[in-house]
């Protein structure tokens, strides 16, 4: 039992030990950031130098940084609303069937997944040319949604699957349900879920994408993102650090939401 | 656990409600596929419990789901009070369904789950309310509308699914394994629980199973299928003590298979030849076919119903007893007689009086306890084709 014991835990020593070093380097660029956006510099350099917010208030009251903030939070909300409904419902719609195509089908929806951003972006761009649509920060969102589609429809997937039991739509059906109210009181706390953790994904895939909002941008529609890749390029003020920082929080609130929700959701099941 | 069932007014039952139900040659095939229900005809009648039945793979499910409306008949008309209701989805049927694990709404509580069907319907979220909570009170879970399925027992949920499919007022229950998936214990006081409350309500029941302990217990008749058809239907005691088939005779329970040739009519039972011309009696086919003289019979007897005597009598062959063992409720004998191995079940039986293995003894049975059985030779039943 002890020498079991003593063993889990020298293995558990040997797990730290390899695990730490890549632990540290993933997370290494993020924690430099936090100190560069605290520095006094009107640079953006590490080592910091002193200790001051002044990063900060200076991209709170820059009227272009502040835009293109609130833009990538429009953006991601329309691309995530749309890729909800549009992940949610081709889940629902696939769900318990089988005919031909549908693999074809599911590899359609997921290949904004598999191919590269730039093809996408090219793609978008010459199309939205056509329309004379790029520029638009809707345009955006909609080249965003297709790349968020896939994230919710997984999720929504792999939740149906283990949430919904099919007697329940059978209940349903028996005691007078039309297929609308099956969807709203079967399907939809069912899927519920995946939706909500997919959106969480899509969202976050949203709004730190650059090639496709670099592609699309235009005068009034410059994301967080592209601003910061430009910013870096030719301003290289603290400012980016600011916001890099605030997405760092904003990262873990989201998180924290994630863990409550999940040990929410473990208890009600 | 279990608080009772609302104990009713032990009176007189209710007036049987609901309609009559006909099921009239129902077929079923899948694609090009071959028939898994062939030429299925029954009427559940007003206030009457009819259960199918079966193996699995014998059509009993595709049956009843047939009727729900959940699966469309290949050829074959569903009557409702003489209408056919056939092409209707089960939305516009209007039948009560228990699905096995119940299927009650997870994240709706009590009340809300048996108010559903008559929120489907549009009835008026007072008069719902007001109908729902009567009907919680009448199943005895008055307290527990605001209660979470997952926080119930399995008989508590049971209610709540009966309650949810008896609340507005459907021609018939159509009841799916409800009890399958249960261990023995509860399963029995579900089962009188069932019964109970479809003899308080008066309503009909179409029941499914494979268990044939379940089907005799529960109901008023037993459809008993095989294939895709069914084989034999009737009462329980019927069914079991006159079976129809070799099939139906091994489904229900052991019995014992003895060939032999007709040789006429006896008093309006059969005269049949065993081996060594030896001559017994039967009942004869419940098919009603009628029998050639010198045709090869099986006549199936219940080990239960066959006598055991130590001396010759008439009518009665002789035996030499094989072994037996002692099983608690009663004893059980194999007698090496009329050329095979017969089973007998003793229930009065003693350690001192017993014949021991190596003892002449006499079997016989009455007449009403033997029946000729139609359908193929000796196919009995095999324990794959019951399956589980």
């Amino acid at each position: 039992m002890s020498a079991s014991r003593s063993l889990r835990f020298s293995g558990n020593a040997l797990l730290l030990i390899a695990a730490a070093p890549i632990l540290f380097f993933l997370l290494l660029p993020s924690l430099i950031i936090v100190p560069m956006a605290l520095s006094k510099s009107q640079m953006i350099q590490f080592p910091p130098e002193g200790i001051s917010l002044h990063s900060f208030a200076d991209y709170l009251g820059d009227q272009q940084w502040v835009e293109s903030t609130l833009l990538s939070f429009k953006v991601s909300v329309v691309a995530v609303l749309i890729a909800a409904v549009a992940g949610g419902t081709a889940a629902v719609a696939l769900h318990g069937r089988s005919f031909a195509g549908k693999g074809l089908l599911v590899g359609l929806i997921m290949m904004p997944i598999v191919t590269p951003v730039v093809i996408l972006a090219l793609g978008d761009y010459l199309l939205f040319a056509q329309l004379h649509l790029v520029g638009s920060w809707v345009t955006i969102a909609i080249a965003h949604a297709v790349l968020a589609t896939p994230y919710v429809f997984i999720s929504a997937q792999t939740s149906l699957t283990s949430n919904l039991n099919p007697a329940l739509v059978r209940s349903a059906r028996s005691l007078g349900a039309r297929p609308s109210s099956v969807l709203y009181h079967v399907y939809w706390p069912a899927i519920r879920p995946g939706v909500l953790a997919g959106s969480m994904l899509g969202f976050a895939v949203s709004f730190d994408e650059v090639v496709l909002a670099l592609f699309l941008q235009g005068p009034n529609s410059i994301t967080l993102p592209v601003r910061t890749f430009t910013a870096i390029q030719f301003e290289l003020t603290p400012k980016i650090a600011a916001s890099a920082s605030l997405f760092i929080a904003l990262a873990l609130v989201a998180l924290a939401l994630q863990a409550l929700a999940a040990r929410k959701t473990g208890q009600v099941s | 656990m279990n608080a009772a069932v609302q104990p009713g007014t032990p009176s007189a039952s209710p007036p049987p409600v609901g309609r009559e139900v006909e099921a009239r040659s129902l077929w079923k095939s899948y694609g090009q596929g071959a028939y898994v229900v062939r030429d299925v005809s029954f009427a559940l009648r007003r206030g009457e419990f009819l259960t199918l039945l079966g193996p699995s793979g014998s059509g009993k499910t595709t049956t009843l789901m047939m009727v729900a409306g959940f699966e469309t008949p290949t050829r074959g008309e569903i009557l409702v009070d003489g209408h056919d209701v056939a092409s209707r989805p089960p939305e516009r049927r209007n039948f009560g369904v228990v699905f096995q694990g119940y299927a009650l709404f997870p994240q709706k509580n009590v009340l809300e789950n048996v108010e559903f069907g008559l929120r489907m319907k549009g009835v008026p979220s007072a008069t719902r309310r007001r109908r729902a909570i009567d009907m919680l009170d009448k199943v005895g879970l008055a307290g527990f509308a605001s209660r979470k399925p997952r926080e119930l027992s399995g008989g508590q949920q049971q209610r709540v699914a009966l309650a949810r499919a008896l609340v507005f007022e459907p021609d018939a229950l159509l009841l799916d394994e409800p009890l399958s998936a249960l261990d023995r214990k509860l399963r029995e006081s579900l089962q009188n629980e069932i019964k109970d409350l479809q003899k308080r309500f008066g309503i009909s029941i179409l029941f499914v199973t494979h268990d044939q302990d379940e089907a005799m217990m529960m109901s008023d008749r037993v459809a008993v299928m095989a294939e895709g058809r069914i084989a034999q239907i009737g009462s329980p005691s019927d069914v079991y003590l006159h079976p129809a088939t070799p099939f139906v005779a091994g489904f229900l329970g052991e019995t014992n298979l003895v060939p032999g040739a007709y040789r006429g009519t006896d008093e309006g039972y059969a005269v049949v030849e065993f081996k060594d011309a030896v001559p017994g009696r039967a009942r004869l086919p419940a098919d009603g076919r009628t029998l050639t003289e010198g045709e090869t019979v099986v006549v199936s007897v219940r080990p239960e119903r066959v006598r055991l005597l130590m001396r010759p009598a008439e009518r009665k062959f002789a035996g030499v007893v094989s072994d037996y063992t002692f099983m608690g409720r009663h004893t059980r004998y194999r007698i090496q007689a009329l050329g095979q191995l017969l089973t007998v079940s003793l229930t009065e039986w003693s350690p001192a009086s017993a014949p021991c293995a190596g003892s002449p003894v006499w079997v016989g049975w009455e007449p009403e306890d033997a029946q000729i059985l139609s359908g193929p030779d000796g196919a009995l039943a095999t324990h794959q084709e019951i399956g589980r």
